[in-house]
Formats: structure tokens, C-alpha cells, sequence
């Protein structure tokens, strides 16, 4: 099967540091529908990446193909309608709930799929919001939710998500994590997510890219990963106290 | 009254002030009140001697060349509120160029002025000295609301938004924000302050009427020069926040 998505040699350079890498020589692929987690440290630049993929910023160095086209031959448009970034922060758009569920429609001037809407609203919990009610109002959580509803109703073949179940509490973040399983299951929606949970990293992913050093450390199966990791940053960052804590935490929970 | 050019020196008494004020209170805006002062006086007396010039040899070459000059100096000084944008500098000029023709077009069509130098350079001074200040105010909401709203063009660029789509909510805002000082001066002129055209043609012996109706010639005019450079400037730039791949600029 021909890869999917294809990133070779890619990498970016500091924006304030001369001649300082964030990460480079990044190079891996996704040859069918995956869900692939990207973990480390916080710095590593795994939301650089993913804006990169979706095309928020500019790589410094190498080449990204998407469905065997390089990404300078796609339009940015129909690239980002493929391939959509979710942001940790999530922002809502000018308007009610409504006006933020029907954007997609309204931006390429095709049905809105009321149904579909109402049906995602209700696995996030959310079927009890007005959508007459100003988005901006909305708590932290709800926009949250809301955005990730907003981004599934594009209907694009890979999602890039930046945590976008950090704000969550455990119920929502579990409804989130099942609808987005489901979307890949279903649809075969391939899901780059980042996270800093490992349970849901653990559970949730069939793969893991692993990012330490400047560069992807580990590319591995989600089971052999947590396993076995081979590389020493990653058995590194497996037992660190916090991520061991963070993954009891979310067992326990 | 009229007063000799000798009587003029004795307006410098009122810089003098200014220079006193700024010694006493140790402001240390001796060396800008001093370039200030040169500057205006000179660039007065030569454009004095230069319309002088034109009315007298009532030449059309000569009143388009000082209406490019104008265009040029007003793009120019626009444009330094947005030098990270390529290209800024033709994009002002454009609108200001034909803000003019627009503008001017009319006043002449409808005979409302009369086609000679002494009425179209003023007026043309005014029309694109209002238009620069709304193209400079333009660029500073621009490049305010640019940044402070990344977040929302960056989720409709996500979702597959062309880069007109994602900025169209801001670029209403800054379109918005540039014309309003423009019909709030409308609002309040004659009560809060006397425009110095009025007050010249009044100090100058023509009968408050008189002046007052071009003044008002002339607000009316501002309302329209100032919809046309902000909508044109708007269309025209809008492009510049983004890289050629569509990126928002940082």
C-alpha cells in the first residue's frame, strides 16, 4: 500500500537561536489509518511538528508527502481540509455554537449535516447546549469539546491533535477518547495526537513516535513501546516519577 | 489685517516659548522643537513658491506631478506602519491614486470646484492627506488585530479556509476602526473645533458663509475618500499577512 503520509529529513530550526534545531531529521511514515501517539518532554517541538503537518508554519528542512503529492503541489486549502490541526488552546469563532458547528458548511459551501452534528454533540455531552448560546461563553471544557466537533465535521482523512483532551475532566476526556477511536475504526481517520497521558497513549494508540534529543527517538509499536523501549531516553522518560504518577493516576481513575 | 513678511520673524517668539518651557522644565525636546520648526518653515515657503509657480503657469503636467508627489510622500509615510509587509508602499500608492481620481473625478463632474490649480491641488492635498491618515491607521488595526486574533485565523485556516476567509472577520474590524475618527470628526466639527481651511478662508477676508460651504464640500468628500482608501486598501493588502504558502505571518 502507498504511504498515506510520508515526512523525510524534516526539521526546524529555533526562532531565536541561530544555528539551534528544535528537532531535525525527522523521518517517518503511516502507510494505512493509524492512531499514532506522539509523546515527550515538553520542548521537543512535537506542536511545532504537528502545526508543521498542518500547515501553520514552515518547516526548515525537508519534505512532507501527502498521498504520494508533495505538499508544494497541494493548494494550502485542500492540504488543510486533508490534513486538520486541533489546537490545545482551543479558540472558538466569532458567534453562538451553532454558528461555530455550521463553519465548515459555510466556509466550502456544502450541506451542513445537522444530524451528524447533533449525534457527535451528544457522545461529547454536550446535546444540552443552546445553540443560540454566544461560543465565547462557553467553560474551558465545553470549548474544547466544541472545537474537536468542529474540526471532526470537516471530515478529514488524518487529524492533528495537540492535547486536545487536556482540559477535560475524566468523563469527557473518556466520551473524547471513544469518539475519536470510533472515528478511526469507522471512517479509518488517521489520528497523529499528541499527549502527555500515557494510559490514554497506552490505550488509545496503535503507535508511538517518540521525541527526546531533537530528534524522533523511537518509532514503535504502542505495545512495544511501553514494553520494551529501546532507546535509553525513552526508558528514560517511561520511569521518570512523573510520567510513571501520571499514567498511576489515570489507572487509578 | 495683513502682515509683512518681517512681522512673520516675530512668530518665532511663540517657538521661543516652547524652547523656554523645555530648558525650564528639562523636557530635552530643544533639538525636535528646532528640526520641527525649520522643517515646517521651509517646506511652507517652497510649497508656496512651487504653487505659486503652477497657478501662475496654469500647466496640467505640473498639477499631476504635484499630485504624484503627494501620493508618493503620503504612501510613504503610510507605509512605515507597515514595513514588515512586502510591497505595502504600491499598494497605498494605488489607493490613494485612485481615491483621488475617484474623488476629484466627481468634484469636477457634478461642477462642484472648478478644474483650475488653485482649487484642485488644495483639495487634492486634503483628499489624500485624510486617505493616508485611514490607510495609516489601517495598518496599525491590522497588525494589532493580526496578532491578537492568530488563534481564530489559525482554526478557520485549519479547517480549510482560504486565507480571505480566515481574515475576513479582522480585516472588517480594521476597515471598521480606520474610517470611524474620520465621521466622528464629522460629528463634533464646528462645535468642538474650526477647520483650518475654514478658519484660513475666514482669516483670509472670505465671509464665514462662504467658507462654511466649503468646509462642508469638503467633509462630505472625507466621508467618501475615506470608505474608498479603507475598503481598497483592505482588498489590495490583505494578502500580506500571509506567506506565498499561505502561512500567517509571525
Amino acid at each position: 500500500m502507498k504511504p498515506q503520509l510520508e515526512i523525510e529529513n524534516l526539521g526546524k530550526q529555533h526562532a531565536t537561536l541561530a544555528d539551534a534545531w528544535l528537532f531535525r531529521h525527522f523521518s517517518a511514515s503511516v502507510t494505512e489509518p493509524e492512531i499514532v501517539g506522539i509523546l515527550g518532554k515538553s520542548g521537543q517541538g512535537k506542536s511545532t511538528l504537528l502545526r508543521i503537518l498542518g500547515r501553520l508554519d514552515k518547516a526548515s528542512q525537508g519534505s512532507i508527502r501527502l498521498q504520494n503529492k508533495d505538499l508544494s503541489l497541494w493548494e494550502p486549502e485542500a492540504w488543510r481540509m486533508t490534513m486538520s490541526y486541533v489546537a490545545q488552546q482551543p479558540v472558538m469563532l466569532p458567534g453562538t455554537v451553532g454558528d461555530n458547528l455550521r463553519i465548515t458548511s459555510v466556509l466550502h459551501q456544502r450541506p451542513f449535516d445537522e444530524k451528524l452534528a447533533k449525534d457527535y454533540m451528544e457522545q461529547l455531552a454536550l446535546e444540552h447546549l443552546d445553540w443560540d448560546k454566544s461560543a465565547a461563553k462557553l467553560s474551558g471544557g465545553e470549548k474544547q469539546r466544541l472545537a474537536l466537533i468542529r474540526s471532526l465535521l470537516l471530515r478529514p482523512q488524518v487529524l492533528l491533535l495537540d492535547e486536545v483532551t487536556s482540559s477535560l475532566d475524566m468523563i469527557s476526556k473518556q466520551a473524547a477518547e471513544r469518539l475519536l477511536i470510533d472515528l478511526h475504526t469507522r471512517a479509518g481517520t488517521t489520528l497523529l495526537w499528541i499527549t502527555h497521558d500515557l494510559e490514554e497513549a497506552r490505550t488509545a494508540c496503535n503507535r508511538i513516535w517518540f521525541m527526546a534529543n531533537g530528534q524522533l527517538e523511537e518509532d514503535s509499536p504502542s505495545q512495544s513501546f511501553f514494553r520494551s523501549p529501546h532507546s535509553a531516553a525513552a526508558r528514560d522518560f517511561l520511569n521518570h516519577p512523573t510520567s510513571s504518577a501520571m499514567a498511576a493516576t489515570e489507572v487509578q481513575a | 489685517m495683513t502682515y509683512s513678511s518681517f512681522s512673520l520673524w516675530f512668530a518665532f517668539a511663540f517657538v521661543l516659548i516652547a524652547l523656554l518651557l523645555s530648558v525650564w522644565q528639562k523636557l530635552g525636546l530643544e533639538k525636535e522643537i528646532a528640526i520641527g520648526t525649520i522643517r515646517s518653515t521651509v517646506q511652507l515657503l517652497v510649497i508656496g513658491y512651487v504653487l505659486q509657480f503652477v497657478f501662475h503657469s496654469n500647466s496640467t503636467w505640473f498639477i499631476v506631478i504635484l499630485i504624484v508627489m503627494m501620493v508618493t510622500v503620503a504612501a510613504k509615510n503610510a507605509a512605515s506602519r507597515g514595513a514588515q509587509l512586502p510591497g505595502i508602499f504600491w499598494r497605498i500608492a494605488f489607493s490613494l491614486l485612485i481615491t483621488e481620481i475617484i474623488t476629484m473625478g466627481l468634484l469636477v463632474t457634478f461642477k462642484l470646484i472648478t478644474p483650475t490649480p488653485q482649487y484642485l491641488i488644495p483639495m487634492s492635498g486634503m483628499i489624500i492627506g485624510s486617505s493616508m491618515v485611514v490607510c495609516g491607521l489601517y495598518l496599525n488595526h491590522m497588525n494589532r488585530e493580526t496578532e491578537s486574533a492568530r488563534g481564530e485565523i489559525e482554526a478557520l485556516l485549519s479547517l480549510g479556509a482560504t486565507p480571505r476567509q480566515a481574515i475576513q472577520g479582522v480585516l472588517k474590524r480594521a476597515v471598521k476602526a480606520s474610517m470611524i475618527p474620520t465621521f466622528d470628526t464629522m460629528k463634533t466639527i464646528g462645535l468642538v473645533q474650526l477647520p483650518g481651511m475654514m478658519t484660513g478662508m475666514i482669516v483670509a477676508g472670505a465671509s464665514p458663509i462662504e467658507a462654511v460651504r466649503y468646509q462642508i464640500l469638503i467633509m462630505l468628500t472625507f466621508s467618501s475618500s475615506a470608505a474608498i482608501s479603507a475598503v481598497l486598501i483592505s482588498l489590495v493588502s490583505y494578502r500580506l499577512w500571509f506567506t506565498r504558502e499561505a502561512f500567517l505571518r509571525s
